[in-house]
């Protein structure tokens, strides 16, 4: 594992509330890095809400989930919050002197002052077709099309899944591959027109095939994968031969470790006092949809909120013998000065 | 506070909820999910994703639907329904179902 990075502050989870605090932080005048298990930032307004008109957000009236995150991300470009993008926490333990050791599943390691825990309903992660056998696969013939995929040349490749990804998986591999299938349970795809057209022409010229099945078993040979069976249209098993196959299912939340780490839990929410939204542990904060209190709402606007407290609470942690001072972004200098405007 | 599973989902089951949630709160019966009350976390991730509207915030609950959460508890707490975390092919007439309402009569326990 790599040399720990130390920060003041390390915000887990880069979604709307997860970006508000790094600015609330920076307003504090606290650096922080944020991790996030999607490869890019946004939370569930990225993955979930990307298109979806939000109607909540003072001051705004309407604007999409992903106008959101990228207001959200120029707000907070003058303070250069460090992202460690594509990667899940997965450790967080006390260090012995008041911090707290982080780490992700590729080896990332902060030794942070304070930690915020902003991760909504948990990591993204892709989701699997829901059969057995694969995990010995993974890797070697078996891919999430979100992961770094291997060159398919001279392969015959099996592309299961209806989004954009599915069919620009397919698209990439078309040319070089020996063969190029997409499966789904029926023929109807939820992609961007212009994609899909691509795909139609693809698939009108004989580059790719599209068959219609339901996936329920892998057909193997000592170590080899060789064929997918699934379930046809007309409800008969068949074998698919393929070399690869790459899962195109999207991703769905899961909360994942944060249930381990020792904070006090309730209906696994992170319990939370509304004063600091400091959780059971000093140093460790919780914001938006993975908290809960008296009266909690899961509105971004109340993320926003809490977010703000946290900072604040963050404040008097760090530096316990200074007095946090309210100041007003329209006319203090010392926020101008942090804000760059000066 | 819950998200309960109504009479929509019997005798259709089609498992596209159990997917998306992040705590795997769901659990299988023979013709029915339901979704057990203590361990929902109220992130409404589930209710776009049912193809038979059969999910509800337990506030926004139709009022001929109030039963249900009773029912969610009580089904959870069967030894025989078990946790499901992975989608599988809905029942093999599920889309004949799917709009019939007053299914109550169709449950298996």
């Amino acid at each position: 594992m790599a040399t720990p990075i130390d920060t003041d502050a390390l915000v887990i989870g880069a979604g709307p509330v997860g970006l508000f605090q790094a600015f609330q932080l920076g307003l504090q005048g606290i650096a922080c890095h944020i991790v996030d298990a999607l490869p890019h930032v946004g939370g569930q307004c990225a993955e979930l809400y990307a298109d979806k008109p939000i109607y909540d957000i003072p001051g705004i009236p309407v604007c999409t989930g992903r106008e959101l995150v990228e207001r959200l991300q120029q707000q907070i470009a003058p303070f250069k919050p460090t992202l460690h993008l594509g990667q899940t926490v997965q450790s967080l333990q006390a260090t012995g002197d008041g911090r707290w050791a982080v780490s992700t599943n590729t080896g990332t390691a902060w030794t942070a002052k304070t930690v915020f825990i902003a991760a909504g309903v948990g990591a993204f992660v892709p989701r699997s077709l829901p059969i057995e056998g694969l995990a010995p696969h993974m890797g070697q013939q078996v891919w999430f099309a979100s992961s770094p995929l291997p060159d398919f040349a001279g392969q015959h490749l099996l592309v299961t899944g209806d989004s954009d990804t599915a069919l620009q998986t397919c698209l990439d591999a078309v040319g070089t591959a020996a063969s190029v299938t997409l499966m789904h349970r029926r023929e109807h795809f939820s992609a961007e027109p212009a994609r899909l057209e691509a795909f139609r022409a693809a698939q009108a010229a004989g580059q790719v095939r599209f068959v219609a099945g339901q996936p329920t078993g892998l057909v193997t040979e000592g170590e080899s994968l060789n064929a997918l069976r699934y379930l046809n249209a007309e409800g008969t098993e068949t074998d698919l031969p393929c070399d690869h196959l790459v899962m195109a299912l999207g991703l769905s939340p899961k909360l994942g470790p944060v249930a381990d780490w020792d904070l006090q839990i309730e209906r696994k929410q992170l319990v939370v006092r509304t004063d600091t939204f400091a959780t059971s542990a000093a140093g460790i904060f919780a914001v938006g949809d993975i908290n809960t209190y008296p009266g909690k709402k899961k509105l971004i606007l109340c993320g926003f909120h809490e977010a703000t407290l946290a900072a604040f609470g963050a404040a008097a942690h760090l530096w316990p013998q200074d007095k946090t001072l309210l100041q007003y972004t329209t006319t203090s200098t010392t926020l101008h000065r942090r804000l760059g405007l000066i | 506070m819950t998200h309960v599973v109504t009479e929509n989902c019997i005798r259709c089951k089609y498992t596209d909820c159990v997917d998306v949630c992040p705590v795997d709160c769901f659990r299988e019966g023979p013709n029915f999910l339901t979704i057990d009350p203590d361990e929902c976390i109220d992130c409404a991730v589930c209710i776009p994703e049912c193809p038979a509207n059969a999910i509800f915030a337990e506030e926004d609950l139709p009022a001929d639907q109030q039963h249900m959460i009773k029912l969610n508890a009580e089904l959870a707490q069967l030894p025989t329904w078990k946790s499901i975390t992975k989608r599988k092919a809905p029942l093999p007439d599920a889309d004949e179902w799917k709009d019939k309402t007053g299914k109550l009569a169709e449950l298996v326990r």
